[in-house]
């Protein structure tokens, strides 16, 4: 097989490389937060109203704890009741695993191609 | 082979005509375990505890020890391939070798981002620290934490630029401070020496499973962050003297020493700290250990492990530029970036053009973003990271059977080790799904499109056969 | 001013001084060598060595 020789990079396609890759990277980051999709916040279902430790479901031992911390039944209860809201839909759950497939297949069928060519640069025939 | 010596001072760093300026062979096993212990202690000091948020304290202790075999399957494959594959780019050059260029490509941005990400999100932890500090030597107004952040980030970036010796020292010096304040700290407050103030099963009681059974799913997420970046010592192959010894030796020794310390993190935190003021790593525990040694009432123990703190993320930030840049510095070698980035300073030996880069990079994330993004990004790169490594041993060992070329360790129970990593993958994966399934699938949907530039686009300017560079036969079946 | 101040100011000049150090020590280094030494590293050279070298003495 004939060898491949790459073509010469120039000093500003280097760079428009660079920031291509650059923006892609602070997309992914960013663009959820703006959208303001970034979830798994807790959030308190049934707040107690004067709370004490006891209505906020704190043995002794565990209220001592909070009060060598520093806090007030006020202040620790949305810290002890907010809880994470784990239901989800199938739909969701199944659009994350077609999506982590096709990612996995796509590399791996685009990788095999570039490697049998690199493999048969290297070994010749 | 008397007479030829690689480790020698004339051939350091030589290439085969002694023309070439390459990166340094100076390290020994010790750092290589400073490198791998050093990046992930900080998992131990801060961020752990988001575990005990997702599903209480036992859910967090079960999330610790399968995350704990699935990163024993890593460190087992990772040392058998990378004692083959003696290279800076570390998995990445595996990939290229084993899977194909681009796979490689995806695993080295998965490096960077990982290591880049862990790096910004230490950077905050050190600035939240100093902001502790003047709060409790007490100064009135808020500390702004800007320049402590940068200071961080711009000392350990001239720290790397500067050499890998010195870097690496450095690391290995502060790991071992704040590996040793742990064990301190549980045989202070333990019982173990007198004097114990656990309440274990005082503290659960009436929360022992808050969540239930999906909890502990939920709770492998952060379970990870336990151990997250042990992987990275492959990326010191290139600096260290006998690598084929020294790498698998320094990753199952650093493996060893987390799941211990992982262990007695979790132990004394759970005992002292409520479930759910220790698994608000926003309003509540941001550095679990340090407010362990808060309630323990000894000022002794406040001060050595909030220098353990210090130094944890230090070392972590430290090593992760080491990391990050050898990564991104051996994929502008091989010109699957531009061939810019492939340079080594004459000097010091360091990739120092890919360190200076990726410095405001790091800045503008750890200024920018906030923490819990921060990591689940480093995580999710993390991840992908692990979910290729079952592929890559797989593979290594149908294309290069056991006999057909030297391997400097093997490792035992193939394909056991694979198979269990790639279910913990699957299982990870459902557990950042219910909390982070958009940034999952805005992540991999960044890895698609990436995957399609290179593809289409900067895979032309690399060189075909010669990327290939292992001394091996032809891969069975090819 | 308390020292928690000046302290902030001392880290925004260490930060600045390791920065320009840094920069400056660039910018030396690639206009004293030239761009083919600099990126001279080639991956797998120590493979290529001990291969070369079971080369020449049987």
């Amino acid at each position: 097989m004939a060898q491949y020789s790459p073509p010469k990079q120039s000093k500003a396609s280097q760079l428009i490389d660079v920031i291509v890759l650059v923006v892609l990277t602070f997309g992914a980051l960013f663009v959820p937060l703006w959208l303001g999709l970034a979830g798994a916040a807790k959030s308190v279902a049934t707040p107690v109203p004067n709370p004490t430790w006891e209505t906020l479901g704190q043995t002794p031992a565990q209220a001592a704890k909070y009060e060598a911390l520093g806090y007030t039944p006020e202040a620790a209860h949305d810290l002890i009741l907010a809880r994470f809201d784990y239901s989800f839909s199938i739909g969701a759950l199944l659009t994350m695993i077609v999506v982590i497939l096709l990612y996995y297949v796509l590399i791996l069928r685009f990788s095999e191609v570039e490697y049998r060519e690199v493999i048969s640069e290297k070994f010749g025939e | 082979m008397t007479n030829f010596d690689i480790t020698s001072k004339t051939m350091d760093g030589m290439g085969p005509h002694g023309t070439k300026v390459g990166l340094l062979r100076v390290l020994g096993p010790t750092h290589v375990w400073a490198l791998g212990v050093g990046i992930v202690l900080v998992g131990e000091y801060m961020g752990w505890n988001f575990a005990v948020g997702k599903g209480g304290a036992y859910a967090a202790l079960i999330a610790c020890w399968f995350a704990g075999i699935l990163y024993t399957c890593v460190a087992m494959i990772d040392s058998e391939v990378t004692s083959t594959v003696a290279s800076a780019g570390g998995q990445y050059t595996q990939a290229k070798h084993i899977i194909g260029p681009l796979m490689a490509f995806n695993v080295g941005l998965y490096l960077v981002f990982a290591y880049t990400m862990l790096e910004a999100a230490n950077a905050i932890t050190a600035g939240y620290l100093f902001s502790v500090v003047a709060t409790m030597s007490g100064y009135e107004a808020a500390l702004d934490q800007r320049p402590f952040i940068v200071l961080v980030i711009m000392f350990l970036a001239w720290l790397n630029y500067r050499g890998v010796l010195a870097t690496l020292t450095f690391n290995l010096v502060i790991t071992a401070i704040a590996f040793l304040a742990i064990i301190v700290l549980f045989l202070a407050t333990s019982g173990i020496a007198g004097g114990g103030i656990m309440e274990h099963a005082a503290l659960f009681e009436g929360y022992e499973l808050p969540y239930g059974w999906i909890g502990v799913l939920a709770a492998m997420h952060f379970g990870l962050w336990f151990y997250l970046g042990i992987e990275g010592t492959t990326q010191a192959a290139e600096e260290v003297r006998s690598p084929a010894r020294a790498l698998p030796f320094g990753t199952l020794a650093g493996i060893m020493t987390l799941l211990i310390a992982a262990s007695l993190t979790w132990y004394v935190s759970t005992g002292v700290l409520p479930w759910e003021f220790l698994g608000d790593g926003v309003n509540g525990s941001v550095a679990p250990l340090f407010d362990t040694a808060r309630l323990s009432g000894s000022t002794g123990l406040i001060w050595l492990l909030g220098f353990g703190t210090l130094f944890a993320t230090l070392a972590s930030a430290n090593g992760c530029i080491n990391d990050a840049s050898r990564a991104w510095f051996a994929m502008g070698r091989d010109k699957y970036l531009p061939g810019w980035f492939g340079a080594v300073h004459p000097k010091y030996r360091t990739p120092y053009r890919s360190i200076v880069f990726l410095v405001p990079i790091a800045l503008i994330f750890a200024l920018g973003a906030p923490l819990d993004q921060v990591i689940t990004f480093s995580i999710l790169s993390g991840l992908l990271g692990y979910t290729f490594m079952p592929l890559n041993i797989i593979l290594f060992r149908r294309k290069w059977p056991l006999n057909s070329i030297k391997r400097g360790y093997e490792h035992p129970f193939h394909p056991l080790p694979a198979i269990t990593l790639l279910t913990l993958c699957g299982v990870t994966f459902f557990a950042v799904f219910l909390g982070y399934g958009t940034q999952l699938v805005a992540m991999v949907g960044f890895y698609i499109v990436v995957s399609l530039w290179f593809h289409f686009w900067r895979y032309r300017f690399v060189n075909r056969g010669a990327q290939f560079t292992m001394p091996w036969p032809k891969p069975r079946g090819y | 001013m308390e020292l928690w101040n000046w302290l902030e100011y001392a880290a925004w000049a260490l930060s600045a001084a390791f920065g320009l150090h840094m920069l400056l020590d660039w910018l030396k280094t690639d206009s004293t060598y030239s761009e083919d030494v600099l990126t001279s590293s080639r991956e797998g050279e120590l493979e290529a060595m001990a291969e070369e070298h079971k080369g020449m003495t049987p």
